[in-house]
């Protein structure tokens, strides 16, 4: 990972990324599996620690892991080269500490799970109520990493034509939002609003 | 709370208001007990705007700021014999008109459940809390289309949401502003009321009160009848070939309605904010790849991939950031 994609990627899970970031940094997470890994790892990381919090007050392994982020924080990481922009580098070393206690939550969460009644809202269809890292398939699910799971031929991934998907986002936009819309006006506080967020409303 | 009734113009006399604040006040303290993070009166100020949807008629404008771009909509909402009607015209761009009613004011979506105190009830769990920290100011400075409001600070406790500056009538808790606010403290849109009236809720949306929507009628390209799925009502959108699940979300969001299982639409909230998740069967080769368009806080993610072989289209539509979106497209799976 170069630097400049690194920054792109922290900017992208703080959502600060500029429009140019984000294309470089989703172009990238497309074809470097490295990237898309971290991306992962760093993901699940943030829900493990945002879970701990605020399910398992209880169990402090949150305490844990801030101890552990704070100290790292102060340390300098082998192979990383001081004077970068703090930016850059702390989600990055917060995700090494934090992955390499993510698995201790992850089975903590679910020992949890079994005991907690998790859903919040009885008679409601459920909430998601766990940092739920299992879901998480997509990323590695389409590489190369496959090629030694089953017999089937291994997806190559040429490099995207960027455009192309930018365009077929906004085409999926002018499709989908209404139907979103319809949704979010049951469901969000402002009444008939979301529609105005529609690009051309449908009889 | 009650010092803020009598410092405004009331409409309704104050005896008829005090079972509920007492009740309320008896609930958000018990969910306050429970659940120390919560601040107990940004809560029942939620829950307060939430049932004004079902007690206030009004009309008025209402703007819609995205960066640069601006739309101004007319709309009216009336609620009569226990009938909620509503209408939404835009005076800019396409000029449509959405309309929605007949619905019953006891008709409550999950959205809104999840705004209400009953929510917070239970032993285990303090809702909406656990995912938004609030803050709350009273203060005279504060207006928005003439009203006194009160100001409610809505910061997310983990990256996966927006934050929100919310505005609300002091006197009936009617959402006169809502600003959607990015990490930094950006905004990136903003909805508030330009100039707003409360009426009787003897005009129905069909009439035409002052500052009804007649004088624009002539204009108008296209209405809309919003949809209103009752339960059990089965969402007519595109099927896809196999049964399919969303296999993260980020906490305390739920589904909006019940799907069939290769519905190709999934909706979620958390009470403030929605995001719908469209899955499609690609019957040729495709490139994998990813593309983003994103306009004021709304997001609009697709991605291109394979799941088990079978080349789909994922998008994720909503007011959410886009890690979030892409968390969410991730974990797009066909049901093993």
């Amino acid at each position: 990972m170069n630097e400049r994609i690194c920054e792109s990627l922290s900017a992208l899970m703080d959502d600060e990324a500029n429009e140019l970031e984000l294309e470089r940094v989703l172009s990238q997470l497309n074809s470097d599996v490295e990237l898309r890994q971290t991306w992962l790892r760093y993901n699940l990381a943030q829900s493990a620690l945002q879970g701990d919090q605020l399910a398992n007050r209880d169990w402090d392994i949150s305490g844990r892991v801030q101890a552990a982020l704070a100290g790292s924080a102060t340390g300098v990481e082998p192979g990383v080269r001081q004077g970068y922009r703090q930016r850059i580098w702390r989600p990055l070393i917060s995700l090494g500490v934090a992955a390499s206690v993510a698995f201790t939550v992850v089975i903590g969460g679910r020992q949890l799970a079994g005991i907690e009644n998790a859903d919040p809202y009885r008679g409601e269809q459920s909430v998601a109520a766990n940092p739920s890292p299992v879901g998480m398939l997509n990323s590695l699910g389409a590489t190369a990493l496959q090629a030694s799971y089953g017999t089937q031929p291994v997806p190559q991934l040429q490099p995207a034509t960027h455009t192309a998907y930018q365009d077929l986002a906004q085409q999926r936009l002018r499709r989908y939002m209404q139907q979103h819309a319809e949704q979010a006006a049951l469901n969000s506080p402002q009444g008939l609003v979301p529609f105005a967020r529609v690009p051309e409303i449908r009889e | 709370m009650l010092s803020s009734y009598k410092k405004s113009r009331s409409q309704f006399p104050l005896w008829t208001l005090l079972p509920l604040v007492l009740t309320a006040g008896a609930v958000a303290s018990a969910a306050a007990g429970n659940c120390p993070q919560a601040d107990a009166v940004a809560l029942e100020w939620l829950d307060k705007m939430s049932r004004s949807l079902r007690q206030v008629s009004y009309q008025g404008v209402v703007t819609l700021q995205r960066g640069k771009e601006m739309q101004v909509m007319q709309v009216s909402h009336s609620v009569h014999d226990g009938i909620v009607f509503e209408r939404l015209t835009e005076l800019t761009g396409q000029g449509a008109q959405v309309e929605r009613g007949p619905h019953p004011v006891d008709c409550i979506h999950p959205g809104d459940r999840m705004l209400r105190l009953e929510a917070l009830t239970s032993d285990d769990h303090c809702g909406i809390a656990e995912h938004y920290r609030f803050a709350v100011a009273d203060s005279d400075a504060e207006r928005v289309a003439g009203r006194y409001a009160v100001r409610i600070r809505i910061e997310p406790r983990d990256m996966y949401r927006f934050g929100y500056i919310m505005a609300l009538d002091r006197e009936t808790g009617l959402l006169l502003k809502s600003q959607t606010i990015a990490h930094g403290q950006q905004v990136l849109e903003t909805t508030q009321f330009a100039n707003l009236s409360y009426s009787g809720g003897q005009t129905a949306v069909n009439d035409t009160g002052a500052g009804g929507a007649k004088e624009v009628e002539d204009e108008i390209a296209v209405v809309h009848e919003a949809q209103h799925p009752g339960p059990g009502a089965v969402d007519d959108t595109h099927s896809v070939s196999r049964p399919w699940t969303v296999g993260w979300l980020p906490r305390g969001f739920a589904a909006t309605d019940v799907t069939r299982d290769n519905n190709g639409r999934r909706t979620y909230t958390d009470g403030l904010t929605v995001f719908s998740v469209f899955l499609e069967d690609v019957n040729v080769e495709m490139r994998s790849g990813e593309g983003l368009v994103r306009q004021g806080g709304t997001t609009t993610y697709t991605r291109g991939l394979q799941i088990e072989g079978q080349p789909v289209l994922v998008t994720v539509i909503g007011e959410v950031p886009v890690n979030t979106a892409r968390m969410v497209a991730d974990s797009v799976n066909w049901v093993q």
